[in-house]
């Protein structure tokens, strides 16, 4: 399977225009060098050589060296991970304890004016691009407000202090970017979750629960809630790439350190050892990701077997 | 009315969180200078990198033989005093003595040596290798003792110094190792007035200040150098006073004009942006129709929109700040004139068809498809700019944006003839006023000179140029080059942009502003409290 995914990936690349050596137009440089330079990459070899000595090498775990920066591929990936994950981890949470029980408030009061009220509010969000929704953020909470850095991960001074100050440090930074996720996510989720707890609610169970006279309240969390949450555990599977991927325009906007940046820079500066290491990584991602819906079903819903 | 309970306790855990943490601790020492490099640098090597961001650090980490000062001459920096022999290619170089790179180990001729050599190997992945080929053959250079160097030249090289002021590398650090890869490409240590310190990938990069550079040392203590890429954040942190100096759109100029903390610099650089012809088709190999569209399009008006007034209009391969602009202008100015345009299609046998407004000749529309890359506006303004003016007189532009590789493959691909008809592009010119790479037919189909411009003459003025030392002389050899090309019209040179930055008022000790930037030389740069 990694394998068939490493091949595609690594023709669709190939088929992409320009190479990483036709970067340059600066009549500093040299044409011949430019030539010379893509010979010692080897991009001079036909390409299922060039595959093949890529498999080789990866299967013995060396991933290569990046063409821009000469920095293992390795490296380059794993440096950038913790800020990724703290941004894409933080804001899954946030999500989900936002999303989860507004989606089950208005959905058990359908038709009543929060729902209105969440679902408009919701539907603006949705439309709100992040680039502009970040940008706005800093400048009013930055700019005018001065209760926030306008970007970056961690202060540059702070860098041997006592790991609970840096981490102070990098919430502090966490807030606008988080708070950008946050809006451009939350929306979407909301509105699956509404659909699933109306659909559930009007559900033969339901009715006999409340014939039984169990609570309200009861009947929301403990009946329909599990129910509710079976797509939504899919929608989390698909998403585990996502964590890792990182999202390129927040990252963008606020300076933050993570994998969007190193991917979109290698698939325009045509880094061919980078591209391959994320695709790598990412699909490996995503197969353990269906792994764990699968095995998250069955928690939640005895009849999966 | 538990899940509002729930509901209202997360909203609240967060307004917590979002105000518990706010108003961080400032920690700013009072020297240390914020800069942003815009960008992540690819590789702190002098040798290997290509981009700006990498090149802003290694200019504090390293020491080149010389470097430009701020009238952009080239001045001794590693060298103490250096000679010429009498036919121009033997130079002897005498290096100072009391230097010392990072790590405490003595700086000495052998690492010049190792350093050029290392450009000169096939195996590094260096674009700089030709600029130390003369005529064909490599620079010869010498160790002759500890502090003394030889350069042996083919013939003399009028860019030369210029070409070796490039940061020189510790031989004992790199010389068992693949420097393309080698630790050291993001550890750097060098001889420069600034030591590096860490580098956090995607945030930042810090150098600490040199206390034992050879000439007196910079007054700053460290420099802070943050990786902001969106252009719109870095505005944002420098109105914060979160750097201390940043590039300003023309557009947001007048914002920044009267701010109390902010100075805002404006001057020329060595750039220009220029449409170019493929000169290999059929429709653009008469001179007439070039001339035409020179005419039609009013530069002066398209600067003032695109560039709102901050830049100038472009009639030669060359920026006026550079010491090659001719004094007395000989070269042709092709002015706004339509009527002349019209007149010339006509003598070259372009007809007006009524009907479609476009010009014909033998059956065959007088259209052509502009290529430029995404992502630049101004070039894409300029380009729609152009458009309309071309419609204007009969000719049917076509703007085609491509993404930037694809792009530099499509003119640089060392096909003949090539698959484009026209180019929007800018280029930025060093130091040297050398262009033979842009211009020599020597260059066709692989080289720089992707339209196929070919002139003997010029070849012979871009020779001649290289070969002259004198600068006087040479600007009369360059006066003469200038006005060849622009009469042959390869390009439609557009126009010359100014650059804007903004600098936090507690930096002083600025440099008068210029191509080489405000902080030249660094060492007298520092931070009023």
């Amino acid at each position: 399977m990694l394998l068939l995914i490493t091949i595609i990936s690594f023709l669709i690349m190939r088929l992409a225009p320009g190479d990483p050596t036709q970067m340059y137009l600066d009549p500093k440089m040299g044409a011949q060098d430019i030539i010379q330079i893509r010979k010692n990459f080897g991009l001079d070899d036909p390409l299922p050589i060039q595959y093949i000595k890529w498999l080789k090498n990866a299967a013995q775990g060396n991933l290569g060296y990046s063409y821009s920066t000469g920095k293992p591929v390795l490296t380059a990936i794993l440096e950038r991970l913790p800020a990724t994950l703290i941004l894409s981890i933080s804001s899954l949470i946030c999500i989900l304890l936002i999303a989860c029980p507004i989606g089950l408030y208005i959905g058990s009061h359908r038709n009543q004016w929060p729902d209105h009220i969440i679902t408009i509010v919701s539907l603006i969000a949705m439309a709100m691009p992040a680039f502009w929704v970040g940008l706005m953020l800093i400048l009013f909470f930055s700019l005018k407000l001065d209760l926030f850095p306008t970007s970056g991960y961690l202060n540059p001074m702070l860098s041997d202090a006592p790991i609970l100050t840096k981490i102070t440090d990098i919430a502090y930074h966490l807030v606008l970017p988080l708070t950008t996720t946050v809006i451009g996510g939350i929306a979407g989720l909301i509105r699956y979750n509404r659909f699933n707890v109306i659909a559930i609610l009007s559900q033969d169970y339901i009715q006999a629960a409340r014939a039984r006279g169990i609570g309200e309240g009861t009947i929301l969390l403990k009946h329909a809630f599990k129910n509710a949450s079976l797509p939504i555990i899919t929608i989390l599977g698909l998403s585990l790439p996502d964590l890792i991927g990182g999202s390129l325009v927040i990252e963008y906007i606020f300076s933050w350190p993570g994998m969007g940046q190193l991917g979109i820079a290698a698939v325009f500066q045509r880094d061919y050892p980078i591209l391959m290491g994320t695709v790598l990584f990412t699909s490996i991602l995503i197969l353990i990701g269906n792994r764990l819906a699968d095995l998250a079903y069955r928690w939640v819903d005895p009849r999966i077997r | 009315m538990k899940v509002t309970n729930y509901l209202i306790t997360a909203l609240l855990g967060l307004t917590l969180l979002i105000t518990g943490c706010s108003k961080s601790q400032n920690t700013n020492s009072p020297k240390t200078l914020y800069t942003n490099i815009g960008g992540e640098p690819t590789i702190l090597n002098p040798i290997l990198s290509t981009d700006v961001p990498s090149s802003e650090i290694t200019g504090l980490v390293f020491n080149g033989l010389f470097r430009v000062d701020i009238n952009m001459s080239i001045v001794p920096d590693l060298v103490s005093t250096y000679s010429v022999s009498e036919d121009g290619r033997i130079y002897t170089f005498k290096l100072h003595q009391n230097i010392k790179w990072h790590d405490g180990k003595p700086f000495t001729a052998e690492d010049v040596q190792f350093t050029f050599d290392k450009i000169l190997d096939l195996k590094t992945n260096t674009v700089r290798r030709s600029n130390l080929i003369v005529a064909g053959k490599p620079v010869q250079f010498k160790v002759v003792d500890a502090y003394t160097l030889t350069a042996t030249l083919a013939e003399p090289d009028a860019p030369f110094l210029s070409n070796i002021s490039i940061g020189i590398l510790p031989k004992h650090i790199l010389q068992n190792q693949d420097i393309n890869i080698a630790t050291f490409n993001r550890q750097p240590i060098g001889t420069g007035p600034f030591k590096f310190q860490k580098w956090e990938t995607g945030q930042y990069i810090t150098l600490t200040k040199n206390l034992n550079y050879y000439k007196e040392g910079p007054k700053l203590d460290r420099i802070v150098a943050k990786i902001i890429p969106d252009t719109n954040t870095a505005l944002v942190a420098l109105e914060k006073q979160e750097i201390d100096s940043g590039k300003i759109p023309y557009k947001d100029l007048e914002k920044y004009q009267n701010n109390t903390k902010i100075n805002v610099f404006e001057f020329e650089d060595l750039m220009y942006t220029y449409m170019a012809f493929n000169l290999k088709n059929p429709k653009f190999k008469d001179i007439k129709v070039r001339q035409a569209i020179a005419h039609a399009i009013d530069k002066k008006s398209m600067t003032d929109k695109i560039l709102k007034g901050h830049g100038r209009p472009a009639h030669i391969p060359a920026a006026p700040v550079s010491w090659s602009y001719p004094n007395n202008p000989t070269f042709p100015i092709f002015e706004y004139n339509p009527t002349q345009s019209a007149k010339l299609l006509d003598e070259a046998g372009w007809k007006l068809n009524p009907t479609t407004k476009i010009r014909e000749k033998n059956g065959q529309k007088l259209s052509f498809t502009l290529i430029t890359n995404q992502g630049n506006q101004d070039r894409e303004r300029s380009a729609q700019i152009i458009q309309q003016y071309l419609a204007a007189v009969g000719i049917q532009m076509n703007i085609q944006l491509m993404e930037w590789s694809s792009f530099v493959k499509r003119i640089n691909e060392p096909r003949d003839p090539k698959n484009f008809d026209a180019v929007m592009l800018g280029w930025a010119l060093g130091i040297d006023p050398d262009s033979t790479s842009i211009w020599h037919s020597s260059e066709y189909p692989k080289g720089f000179n992707f339209i196929a411009y070919n002139n003997p003459k010029v070849d012979a003025l871009l020779d001649q140029g290289r070969k002259t030392i004198d600068q006087f002389q040479r600007k009369a050899v360059y006066n003469k080059l200038y006005t060849q090309i622009a009469s042959d019209v390869p390009y439609v040179f557009l126009y010359y942009p100014n650059v804007i930055t903004g600098i936090n008022k507690r930096v002083k000790g600025l440099s008068p502003a210029g191509p080489t930037g405000l902080f030249n030389p660094i060492e007298n740069i520092t931070i009023e409290p």
